[in-house]
């Protein structure tokens, strides 16, 4: 799993898609916080991590639209599928490489809790709530964007397919608040990836909600290993 | 040891591999010899766990790799027919990734020097893949295969797309390889396969039509001993004379390629050697010739041969 991790994160690094990833979400982050928290002199961190949430379903498909598209394109799949590693680990050490990427980013708006506590405004439950809300909803995202990657050889598709998805769970989120049918809306509010989010980001930990974006990470990332195993049977 | 009983691999309704069994021992160079399109890559991806089996089973050094693909895989070096490389990465880079997966610890800088002097790639060790040649890049892709020392080598057309030296220079190296371990290799060229293989598996459709030395397959290239010649003279002279020539089952005028002369390929009655009698024949008639040449039989002819063979069994 080491190997293809190591591999996938520096593949990252060498080729534009993870500056263009990293630079696009702090400068977000960043022009947001400025704008809605120290032009407004608020201290309520929400909005901004909500928005990145809505720009992490538009930007999540560029850290995974390669992943398994690029294999299968230039053929390293036969490498891959033919040294003595496991498929999970394959997959894993992709899955785990496309976080790293994320999280290095996260990393990168570390001035947004050092500038709220300098003023001491911070709260720091809250703040750190959001942060944990972020990571797990990306790791959903991510885990969807990493199956997709595994129908086509085409980054474009992949991408375009994963943000179709992402942008549609966002939509059934909105539509939950207006749908009047009890079985109808708990149906899909267990599709609503987004609407989980809030709890987070008062700085309540639920750990509902936490199985929740767990349990969505793990059954995309076991779909992309039985995805890759059943195409070997095709 | 690679032992494969009743393999059958269906794409959809399309049989790609039909019910082949074949062995291979320890230390044999064999070659899959066969027309694009004949199953020869989907048993070798199947040979190596890339892709599953239908039905049947094949096992590598007593290791079933539908069974047990991880174990089976270690004894395993796999050349695809597209050498599969990074593009952004260095070729020491690569070779250490490879490492990595193969789990390759000790040593492992001795040992990937070692497989870039026997692949010839010490010197390109520090440039990025994406600017080799085609060439290096195949032999990149051969180094990587060695990784690990695997006591089974599985190469997909490793000479193709490569200039004539390269060839010789790859094939030298393959034969180097196999003195020491088991080496399958994929061919749609008969000359190459004969050139290094000890044995050859010949495909078509899917299923084994022959499995016989080299030697013993040249036997159908020459059974027929069809000739080509060239003799001074006109047609209209040349072709009665040589058409009356009573061995003689068939005459085809081939064109004028020099002028006053004319081409013919002689086609003698069953193996009968009529080279003597054709320069008699043409000698007393006043008619020299110029230029006399076996021709050899192509890979189409002894597929021909072969089905025609299996089908009247």
């Amino acid at each position: 799993m080491f190997a293809v991790y190591k591999r996938d994160l520096r593949a990252f690094y060498t080729t534009p898609i993870g500056y263009v990833f990293s630079g696009i979400l702090i400068l977000i982050m960043n022009l947001c916080f400025y704008f809605l928290n120290v032009e407004t002199s608020s201290s309520n961190v929400k909005p901004i991590f909500y928005l990145l949430l809505i720009g992490l379903a538009f930007l999540a498909p560029i850290l995974t639209m390669r992943l398994l598209s690029e294999e299968k394109k230039m053929k390293t799949d036969q490498l891959l599928f033919t040294v003595p590693i496991r498929m999970t680990d394959i997959v894993l050490g992709k899955y785990l490489a496309a976080m790293s990427v994320f999280v290095i980013s996260l990393l990168g708006t570390f001035m947004i809790p050092l500038i709220l506590a300098a003023y001491s405004v911070s709260e720091p439950w809250a703040i750190f709530g959001n942060y944990v809300a972020i990571f797990f909803a990306a790791s959903a995202f991510i885990a969807i964007g990493l199956f997709i990657s595994s129908f086509t050889e085409n980054q474009l598709v992949s991408a375009l397919v994963t943000w179709t998805v992402l942008i549609g769970l966002w939509l059934v989120d909105l539509l939950v608040a207006n749908i009047e049918i009890v079985a109808v809306k708990t149906v899909v509010s267990w599709l609503s990836v987004f609407s989980r989010y809030s709890s987070f980001t008062y700085g309540l930990f639920d750990l509902s909600d936490i199985i929740y974006y767990i349990s969505v990470a793990a059954v995309f990332i076991y779909l992309t290993i039985r995805m890759l195993d059943k195409k070997r049977y095709a | 040891m690679i032992e494969v009983t009743n393999l059958v691999k269906h794409y959809g309704d399309k049989k790609a591999v039909n019910d082949i069994s074949f062995t291979i021992n320890d230390g044999e160079l064999v070659g899959f010899l066969g027309p694009n399109g004949a199953g020869k890559s989907t048993t070798m991806n199947v040979l190596t766990g890339y892709l599953s089996a239908t039905s049947g089973s094949a096992k590598i050094n007593g290791v079933d790799i539908l069974e047990d693909p991880i174990n089976a895989k270690r004894h395993i070096g796999y050349l695809p027919e597209q050498p599969p490389l990074y593009m952004d990465m260095t070729v020491n880079e690569y070779l250490d990734f490879i490492c990595d997966l193969k789990g390759v610890k000790d040593g492992r800088k001795q040992h990937i020097d070692d497989m870039c002097e026997l692949t010839g790639i010490t010197h390109v060790y520090k440039r990025m893949i994406r600017n080799l040649s085609k060439g290096y890049k195949q032999r990149v892709g051969l180094a990587q295969a060695l990784i690990g020392n695997p006591e089974v080598l599985i190469l997909d057309e490793p000479t193709v797309g490569l200039d004539p030296i390269q060839i010789i220079e790859i094939r030298n190296v393959i034969k180097d390889l196999g003195k020491k371990r088991t080496v399958i290799l994929s061919s749609h060229i008969l000359p190459e396969v004969q050139a290094i293989c000890e044995r050859v598996l010949v495909i078509n459709h899917g299923e084994i039509i022959a499995n016989d030395t080299p030697a013993n397959l040249s036997r159908y290239v020459d059974i027929d001993r069809k000739m080509q010649i060239r003799v001074a003279g006109s047609v209209e002279k040349v072709q009665p004379l040589l058409a009356r020539i009573p061995e003689m089952e068939r005459v085809i005028f081939e064109g004028n390629i020099e002028p006053e002369t004319c081409d013919f390929i002689l086609e003698p009655k069953s193996q009968i050697d009529i080279r003597k009698t054709v320069f008699n024949t043409l000698a007393n008639a006043g008619c020299p010739i110029l230029m006399f040449s076996p021709v050899s039989a192509s890979l189409e002819d002894i597929f021909i041969k072969l089905t025609a063979e299996q089908a009247g069994k």
